[in-house]
């Protein structure tokens, strides 16, 4: 399976390892994996903060970016900026060659996790975490993007590792792009009552597939002084791997999860 | 007055009434426990109810359909409210609607007036030109618009619970101080002390002024839904009944606005129904009570400006509040730092479409985190979370509405999101800019900063983010994740594991051409 | 005020769609889920749905037969009214009992029973008796006993279209309210009720001005959403249901 790596600019300017991360376990399963290196940003900061127009250019360098590689696949670090790929022919509508290249694009991408589980079909990616963790679900990757099942069925295999719910696991952690500089005493208050949250349930790492909701509350925290360690499923995926552990999804028994 | 000022609830400015919400600590704790509470009864009705997404395609499709049609709707509705011995006037402003109603009120003499909760009653401003006629007593009936009328008409701070933003000792305070009560704060007692005196109120009425949930345009009734049922007394008792109603507050039947009563009451208080439902219009012959004089107003006032624009569909909105009650912005800023009688995610959208600009309300589209939450839980399906940035894309992109030095910085966002050359040298550039402001650790939230460095203060509008948390410091060049990638050999692959993968892409090309 | 025919073309003009385009383009609804939701049960399923529904509304639902029917209402009574001199209402002259005035006691074998009540005596809503005198008479009643069109079963609601015998204020001003209501006449849902009053209003059947859905007695969650029950209306609601009617 050829793969083209949406990297997304949080992880390119923030987040190596997370970018790494996601790179080897899809190596290890078999992905031959691309990176065209004049992508960006899906557009994101720019269109929801209004400037509609002055986004078009990022949009259409980030179509002409993930298409520069015949590859079967994109997959994307982070459910945020993997919806908004889907919705660019939406927002390219208007300007029928890149609505038609955004298309293509947005039919064959995958957010990692959702990658993992539906269309290389992994049940048990083989890692191991001796921990007690939370899982951050957020915003967009739940509702727009629809995906809220992949993360935690991925999780629930992981040896070593147990999961405590969130409580209010369906509030918004205050992200919000620009939101989280434009609103800061908004958004203070609502990263507080997240990051009050995660400490309520005890655990020591705080899980999510979305890097920018992590640099968000893992900033409050740090700021906050509380401690906790803060993993992209991506790197909890890439944890102590040991491949006899691996299972894949039955087909029959589990209907639906497969695309 | 100007039209539209009365959707202003407050003359202080946004960031001031932020301060203000976060300062008043009981009002956010009871905005949380009643989001918390609704959340659970929301989705059980929701969930008992069945098939809700089909129900949702329903009542979308009734409002769109209404509100696509609505001149004719309307005019169906108008004649059948004369008909059956009624009046209707239509009121393109709040100024038009308010004479219309005090001259009303002078004509006939009234001297003690009745209201049931209505939102546009509060949007053009009737009780304060009410109460301007020499002798006049205005009494609203429903608990939560009587408190805060005792408590020398506060403002309304949700469109469901409208005093959820006072606790039962304040209560009990106002009743003391205005009307004598002597008991505890138990809000079994506040209740029925409330009961007793409105009652004895009610009985001297003449005139009632109710809101209206539905108008049903095929029989020219008026469809009203409380739990309260004050609004029934209202209708019942005086011989004068002015309904007032937003010019979009229509449905084709009967059917249809039962069919919509169901998802409100569901969306807005986990109730199958509220308790009362009614279906109402002018007494006819031989009945003793209701209304002998029925007047309907139609009420414009701005929501013409949301048709045949992206904005057209908040007018299908049911005033559920169920989008207020799933807000994370709502929850912390409560109905008090919106700043307008219509809070949360509707009125963030609704109060700009009213008022025709961006004046007083240009931060609201801003006021929000884009965390769709609304637009998953609207029952009929209005894309609020698009309209919100339909907002800030009118603000931006075409009255260029923000402080210059932003709008500069974001435009200069744009520009290096959009050019890979530009982005590359930025990638490159960042570690060693940012290197005088990074702050060595140790960290308290591990594996997030790399080099164990991190940045606690940004200059432009990128100071929001570092006033409240820390930012990582970028890694070099030489460790950031391009690098990494142009230089890292695959791994080799389990035989086993590269055998499965091929067949799942068998599958999926089999199932593909299927 | 702005002429009907100004305003409505404004709202044309804005929305760029010409008036009058209806006709060609009605409702068709996408799908039938208010009708079918709880369909093809029968009178008794929807009687034990309606029972499982009852207490999250408040409501006390009883079932009676018809040769019983006369005791249970004494019985009624007696709790409301007659033993029931603690009730803090009463003391404030809302001690009386107030009937309707229907065809429908004889259908229910309740005509000697009315014409026997002594303790207390009834009062009666009455046609041509006028607003004030009916009104003052429901204001004084410590119980009330109506006569329902419909038991709705999925809410536990009853639903009574106001007549000149029965008016609206007639089932919110009492303290106390008892509703009876045949077995037969238990629909599934309130669309099924909407269906019946819809068509005998059209069909020129039914004259009425008011028609009322009611669940439970009078609540509020104003006061920091505690629910309080018994705000504007009666503090308590009994739904009598006549099985072998």
């Amino acid at each position: 399976m050829k793969v083209v790596i949406f990297s997304t600019c949080v992880v390119d300017m923030m987040f190596p390892n997370v970018g790494k991360a996601m790179v080897e376990v899809l190596e290890r399963f078999g992905c031959e994996t691309f990176m065209p290196m004049q992508q960006i940003c899906c557009g994101q900061p720019t269109y929801n903060s209004g400037y509609v127009k002055s986004t078009k250019h990022v949009m259409h360098n980030e179509v002409d970016a993930l298409l520069s590689v015949d590859a079967d696949y994109v997959v994307g670090p982070a459910g945020s900026c993997v919806n908004m790929l889907k919705e660019l022919p939406a927002h390219l509508k208007g300007e029928p060659a890149y609505q038609a290249k955004a298309q293509a694009i947005a039919d064959k991408t995958y957010e990692f996790s959702q990658f993992v589980y539906r269309v290389l079909g992994i049940e048990n990616a083989g890692a191991e975490l001796d921990a007690v963790a939370t899982y951050h679900r957020s915003c967009h990757m739940t509702r727009l993007l629809g995906e809220s099942t992949s993360p935690f069925a991925l999780l629930d295999h992981v040896k070593g590792l147990t999961m405590v719910p969130l409580p209010h696991i369906e509030n918004c952690c205050g992200f919000g792009g620009m939101f989280s500089m434009k609103e800061p005493e908004i958004s203070r208050q609502m990263v507080d009552e997240k990051v009050n949250d995660v400490i309520s349930t005890n655990a020591s790492v705080l899980i999510s597939c979305d890097p920018a909701c992590l640099m968000n509350i893992g900033g409050r925290c740090n700021r906050r002084g509380e401690s906790i360690t803060i993993m992209h499923l991506a790197e909890v995926l890439n944890h102590d791997v040991d491949i006899s552990r691996v299972t894949y999804v039955d087909a029959q028994e589990s209907k639906g999860v497969l695309i | 007055m100007k039209t539209g000022s009365m959707i202003r609830s407050s003359d202080h400015d946004f960031l001031t009434r932020v301060k203000e919400s976060e300062e008043d600590t009981f009002a956010q704790k009871a905005v949380a426990k009643a989001q918390d509470a609704q959340w659970i009864k929301r989705e059980g009705a929701r969930r008992e109810l069945g098939n809700w997404e089909d129900w949702r395609k329903l009542g979308e499709q009734i409002r769109q359909h209404t509100v696509r049609y609505l001149p004719d709707y309307l005019e169906e509705f108008s004649d059948n409210v004369e008909s059956n011995g009624g009046h209707v006037f239509f009121a393109q402003t709040d100024i038009e609607a308010r004479d219309f109603i005090t001259n009303l009120a002078r004509e006939k003499q009234v001297k003690h007036v009745v209201k049931s909760k209505s939102m546009v009653t509060t949007e053009i401003g009737i009780d304060e030109a009410l109460l301007e006629i020499p002798g006049m007593e205005l009494l609203e009936t429903d608990l939560a618009e009587f408190i805060l009328q005792q408590d020398d008409w506060d403002q309304p701070t949700h469109l469901v619970f409208p005093a959820l933003h006072k606790n039962r000792d304040q209560v009990r305070e106002v009743f003391m101080e205005k009307l004598g009560y002597e008991g505890d704060n138990d809000p079994q007692h506040l209740a029925r002390f409330a009961r007793k005196v409105m009652r004895k109120r009610f009985l001297e009425n003449e005139m009632s002024i109710t809101g209206c949930n539905f108008a049903v345009a095929d029989n020219g009734m008026i469809n009203l839904d409380t739990n309260e049922g004050n609004a029934d007394l209202c209708m019942a008792i005086p011989k004068i009944q002015v309904v007032c109603m937003g010019m979009e507050r229509i449905v084709p039947g009967m059917r249809e606005a039962e069919t919509i009563d169901n998802m409100l009451a569901r969306s807005a208080v986990g109730q199958k129904i509220t308790t009362y439902c009614t279906f109402t219009s002018r007494q006819v012959d031989g009945e003793s009570d209701g209304p002998e004089e029925f007047y309907v107003v139609i009420i414009d006032n701005g929501r013409s400006n949301a048709l045949g624009t992206d904005f057209e569909p908040i007018l299908q909105c049911i005033r559920c509040a169920s989008c207020l009650n799933v807000c994370p912005v709502y929850r912390h800023i409560g109905g008090h730092g919106y700043g307008s009688i219509y809070p949360g995610p509707v009125g963030s959208i609704l109060s700009p479409v009213l008022q025709g600009n961006y004046d007083d309300f240009a931060e609201l589209p801003y006021a929000c985190s884009l965390c769709t939450a609304c637009t998953s839980t609207c029952p009929v399906k209005i894309p609020l979370h698009k309209l919100l940035l339909k907002h800030r894309e009118i603000e931006m992109d075409d009255i260029h509405q923000s402080k210059l030095i932003d709008d500069v910085v974001m435009r200069v966002v744009g520009l290096g999101t959009g050019h890979s050359s530009l982005f590359r040298t930025a990638l490159g550039l960042d570690h060693l800019a940012m290197a005088p402001l990074a702050r060595k650790g140790p960290e308290a939230a591990k594996n997030l900063y790399s080099d164990d460095k991190h940045v606690e203060w940004m200059p432009f509008v990128f100071g929001g983010w570092t006033k409240v948390r820390d930012l990582p410091d970028p890694p070099a060049h030489s460790k950031n994740f391009r690098s990494w990638f142009k230089t890292h050999k695959p791994a080799d692959v389990d035989p086993k594991i590269a055998k499965h993968t091929a067949q799942r892409e068998q599958e999926i090309q089999a199932e593909r051409k299927a | 005020m702005t002429d009907r025919e100004v305003f409505l073309n404004n709202i044309a003009e804005k929305a760029r769609r010409p008036r009058h385009q209806l006709k060609d383009n009605p409702l068709v609804p996408v799908n039938d889920l208010p009708e079918t939701t709880l369909s093809g049960k029968t009178q008794d399923e929807l009687l034990e749905i309606a029972k499982a529904n009852s207490t999250a509304v408040n409501v006390n639902l009883q079932v009676t037969t018809k040769v019983d029917l006369p005791a249970v209402l004494d019985d009624f009574i007696r709790d409301k009214i007659t033993n029931n001199e603690d009730d803090p209402y009463q003391a404030n002259d809302h001690n009386h009992l107030l009937l309707p005035t229907s065809e429908l006691y004889a259908d229910f074998g309740l005509e000697s029973w009315r014409d026997g009540l002594t303790d207390p005596a009834p009062t009666f809503w009455k046609p041509g008796a006028g607003r004030t005198t009916n009104i003052t008479t429901a204001e004084h009643a410590g119980a009330a006993i109506a006569f329902a069109d419909y038991l709705l079963a999925e809410s536990c609601s009853i639903t009574t279209a106001t007549t000149p015998g029965q008016g609206r204020a007639f089932h919110f001003l009492p303290v106390h309210y008892l509703a009876i209501v045949r077995k037969s006449r238990i629909l599934p849902r309130s669309r099924q009720a909407m269906d019946r009053y819809d068509k005998a209003i059209k069909a020129g059947e039914l004259k009425t001005s008011n028609i009322n859905i009611i669940t439970g007695p009078s609540n509020t969650g104003d006061i920091e959403m505690v629910l309080v029950v018994g705000v504007h209306g009666p503090l308590d609601m009994t739904y009598l249901v006549v099985s072998d009617m």
